[in-house]
C-alpha cells in the first residue's frame, strides 16, 4: 500500500500524458523516415513495370495524401501493426519481436558490466585522485569515450579472434557463451568509460562537501567515510548517466551487430538501411525510441522514489 | 568580454592536455587546408598493380599524358625501363614488356615522368594510396564537424533562445520538441536523417547538424531562464529594446561559456557519426575518401589477419582528432566553469 501512495507521489498524471505526448512525437518523426523519391521503385527496382509499381503503392497506401497516410500509420501502430517488409513482405512487428531478446540480452549484460566496472574503477580512481592510476585509468577512459564502439569491435576481433583465437569472430549466444564475450565487452566500452569518469568526479566533489568533513572530523576511518558516507550521495548522478546511456547502448547495438554478426535488430535494420526497406528502418528505431522513453520515465519514477527530497511522508 | 577572453586563455595555458588537444588539432586543420600540396596522390588514382601494398611501399611509376586532363597524369607501374631513340621500353610488375612513345609521356625528361614514390601507409584494394586517403579523409571528417556544429548551433540557439526569452507556449513547444528529439539515441537519429535526406556529401552535414542542436537549445534556455530577471535585462527593457537585440547583444554572450564547451564535444561526436554513416553504406559516398569509408573499405581484411593497417591506420587517425577535440573541450570546461578555482 505505501509503496503504491509513493509511487503516485512519484508519477503524477501530468507527466505520463507528457509521456504520451512525447511518444506521439517519436512516432510522427518515424512516420518520416523514408528514403528520398519513390520508396516503391526503389524496392522493386529501375525495371518495374507501372502496374505492379501501382499495385505495390496502392498496398502501401501511398496514393493517398499524407495527412491520411500518418493516420492510418498511427492508427495501425496501436494495433501492433507495423506495415511489412518491402524486401520480404514480412511483418516488421514479427521480425522485431524475433529479434529484439538477441539485442535486449547484449545490452543488459553490457549494461550490466559497464556500471559495476564503472563505478568500482570510478572510485578507485577517486580513492587515489591524481595518482598514476588515476591519470592511467582517466586516461583509457579518454581512449573508450574518443573511439567508436564498432572501431573497437574490430580491433577487439582482430587481437582476441584472429591472433589469439581465444574467441570466436562472429556469431550468436546459441552456439555457446564464448559467443557472447566479444561483443558485450565491445558495447560496455564506452558506457563504462564514461560511468567511471562521472563516478571519479562526482565522488571528488562530494569528498570536498562539508559533511564529509565533519564525518572526518568526528574521527571516523577513511574507509568508512568514503563507502559508507561519500559513496552514497555520489551515487545520484551517476544513476541518471547509466539510464541515459542505456539508449546510446541500444544505438550502439546497432553497430555492434553488424560487425560481430550478432542477429539483434541492429542487423536487421543495417540490412533494411542497404536496400532502403524502410518500414523495417522505421520499426526498429521506433522499438529504440519507446524503450528509452519507457526507460527514462522509469528512472524519473526510481529517482522519485529515491530522493527524500521528493518522498512526502 | 575582452577580459574573459584572457582569463580563459590564461587557464587554458595552464592545461597541459588541453594544450595539447589544440596543438594536436591547428595540425590536422593545417594538413587537411593543405590536403593537395601534402599528399603525393590524388585519393582517387588508383595503380591496380599496386594493390594492397604493405606500409612503407616504394613504387616505380611512369607518368603517361592525360589528354583528359592535363594536371592529372595516368600512371604506369614498372619494373624497369630503357630509352632507345624516342620510344621508351618498360617491363610491367609482373615482367611483359611494353613500349610506349617518348612523347606520350608527362614532361621532357625522365626527371619529370620517372618517380619512385613512397607509399607511406602502403596501399589499399585499388592500389590507392592510403596516406592521401587518410588526409583526404581527414579534411572530409573535420570539414563534417565543422558544419555540422555550425548548422546545430543555428538550430539549438535559435530555439532555446526563443523558449527562454518567451516562455509560454514558445516554450512548451520547443521543449516539445526537444523531448521528441531527445528520444532517439543520438545516432540513431542521424541515422534516421540520413534515410530521410538520402545518401551524399551535403546530407551527411545536415543530417548530424539536426541530431545535435538539442543540448544546445537545453543549455540556452536553461541560461537564458535564470538571467531573463537579471537587472541588466529588466534594463534592456526599460530601455525599449526589442527582443532580438536584447537576445543577441546582450543575453547569449553570457550563455556562450556553456554552448562552446557543447559546441566543441559535438565536434568530436559529429566526426565519430560521419566516420559511423559512411561505415554503415550512408553518409559520403565513394570515390571520396572519408575516415568511416576507409575503414568499411578495408575491414573485410580483419578477419583474414591481413592487411590490418586499411582499418587501424584511419582508425588512429579519428581517434587522435576526437581525443584532441575531448582534451580541449575538457580544458575549456574547466577554463570557462567560473567555480573551478585554480587548484
Amino acid at each position: 500500500m505505501k509503496f503504491f501512495q509513493l509511487l503516485a507521489n512519484a508519477l503524477s498524471l501530468r507527466q505520463l500524458l507528457y509521456t504520451l505526448a512525447v511518444l506521439l512525437g517519436v512516432v510522427i518523426l518515424t512516420f518520416f523516415i523514408r528514403p528520398p523519391g519513390d520508396p516503391v521503385r526503389v524496392a522493386l527496382g529501375q525495371h518495374a513495370d507501372s502496374v505492379s509499381v501501382a499495385n505495390l503503392q496502392k498496398q502501401l497506401g501511398l496514393d493517398k495524401p499524407l495527412a491520411i497516410q500518418m493516420l492510418h500509420y498511427i492508427g495501425n501502430l496501436t494495433v501492433g501493426d507495423m506495415g511489412r517488409s518491402l524486401v520480404t513482405g514480412r511483418p516488421v512487428a514479427e521480425t522485431i519481436a524475433d529479434r529484439l531478446p538477441a539485442t535486449a540480452l547484449l545490452a543488459t549484460t553490457s549494461m550490466l558490466i559497464a556500471t559495476v566496472l564503472g563505478i568500482i574503477l570510478g572510485v578507485w580512481a577517486a580513492w587515489r585522485a591524481n595518482s598514476w592510476l588515476d591519470t592511467s585509468l582517466m586516461g583509457s577512459s579518454l581512449l573508450g569515450i574518443s573511439v567508436p564502439s564498432f572501431v573497437v569491435g574490430l580491433l577487439f576481433i582482430l587481437v582476441f579472434s584472429v591472433i589469439l583465437e581465444w574467441f570466436p569472430i562472429s556469431g550468436y549466444i546459441d552456439r555457446g557463451w564464448e559467443y557472447l564475450t566479444l561483443p558485450m565487452i565491445t558495447l560496455a566500452i564506452r558506457p563504462l568509460s564514461v560511468i567511471a569518469r562521472i563516478t571519479r568526479s562526482s565522488m571528488l566533489d562530494v569528498l570536498g562537501m562539508d559533511y564529509v568533513r565533519t564525518a572526518r572530523a568526528k574521527g571516523l576511518s577513511n574507509v568508512k567515510v568514503f563507502f559508507r558516507h561519500a559513496l552514497r550521495n555520489a551515487l545520484n548522478p551517476v544513476v541518471t548517466t547509466v539510464s541515459a546511456w542505456f539508449a546510446g547502448l541500444l544505438a550502439g547495438t546497432y553497430f555492434i551487430e553488424m560487425v560481430f554478426n550478432w542477429p539483434g535488430i541492429g542487423l536487421a535494420a543495417f540490412n533494411a538501411i542497404e536496400k532502403l526497406d524502410y518500414p523495417v528502418i522505421q520499426g526498429t528505431v521506433l522499438i529504440t525510441a519507446v524503450i528509452f522513453v519507457i526507460t527514462n520515465l522509469v528512472t524519473d519514477i526510481i529517482n522519485a522514489l529515491l530522493d527524500p527530497k521528493v518522498r512526502v511522508r | 568580454m575582452i577580459p574573459i577572453v584572457t582569463l580563459t586563455w590564461k587557464r587554458l595555458k595552464k592545461n597541459k592536455g588541453a594544450l595539447a588537444g589544440l596543438i594536436t588539432i591547428c595540425i590536422m586543420s593545417a594538413m587537411a587546408i593543405f590536403a593537395p600540396w601534402i599528399t603525393p596522390f590524388e585519393p582517387t588514382t588508383q595503380i591496380l598493380e599496386y594493390s594492397v601494398k604493405p606500409a612503407g611501399f616504394r613504387g616505380n611509376i611512369l607518368l603517361k599524358r592525360n589528354p583528359a586532363n592535363p594536371d592529372v597524369p595516368s600512371v604506369l607501374a614498372v619494373s624497369d625501363f630503357t630509352i632507345s631513340g624516342d620510344t621508351v621500353h618498360y617491363r610491367d610488375p609482373s615482367g611483359e614488356p611494353y613500349r610506349i612513345a617518348l612523347k606520350q609521356l608527362a614532361g621532357t625528361s625522365p626527371d619529370d615522368w620517372h618517380h619512385r614514390p613512397l607509399f607511406l601507409l602502403g596501399t589499399d584494394r585499388f592500389g590507392r594510396d592510403v596516406f592521401s586517403r587518410l588526409i583526404y579523409g581527414l579534411r572530409v571528417s573535420l570539414t563534417v564537424g565543422l558544419i555540422a556544429q555550425a548548422i546545430a548551433l543555428l538550430i539549438g540557439v535559435t530555439l532555446g533562445a526563443f523558449a527562454g526569452y518567451f516562455r509560454g507556449w514558445v516554450d512548451d513547444g520547443v521543449m516539445w520538441v526537444v523531448n521528441v528529439v531527445w528520444s532517439f539515441p543520438a545516432l540513431l537519429l542521424v541515422i534516421a536523417f540520413s534515410v530521410i535526406l538520402g545518401k551524399g556529401y551535403w546530407q551527411t552535414f545536415v543530417a548530424i547538424g539536426m541530431s545535435s542542436w538539442v543540448d544546445i537549445a537545453r543549455i540556452v534556455r536553461g541560461q537564458f531562464f535564470s538571467i531573463r530577471e537579471a537587472e541588466y535585462v529588466e534594463a534592456t527593457r526599460a530601455f525599449g529594446f526589442g527582443a532580438v537585440r536584447t537576445i543577441l547583444r546582450h543575453m547569449l554572450p553570457n550563455a556562450a561559456g556553456p554552448v562552446i564547451v557543447l559546441t566543441t564535444a559535438g565536434f568530436a561526436t559529429a566526426i565519430i557519426a560521419e566516420a559511423s554513416l559512411s561505415f554503415i553504406g550512408l553518409g559520403v559516398q565513394p570515390p571520396m575518401s572519408s575516415l568511416g569509408q576507409m575503414i568499411k573499405d578495408g575491414y573485410g581484411y580483419i578477419a583474414l589477419g591481413t592487411n590490418w593497417g586499411l582499418t587501424v591506420f584511419p582508425a588512429a587517425a579519428m581517434a587522435i582528432a576526437v581525443i584532441a577535440v575531448n582534451l580541449l573541450g575538457d580544458g575549456l570546461r574547466d577554463a570557462l566553469d567560473p567555480r573551478t578555482t585554480q587548484r
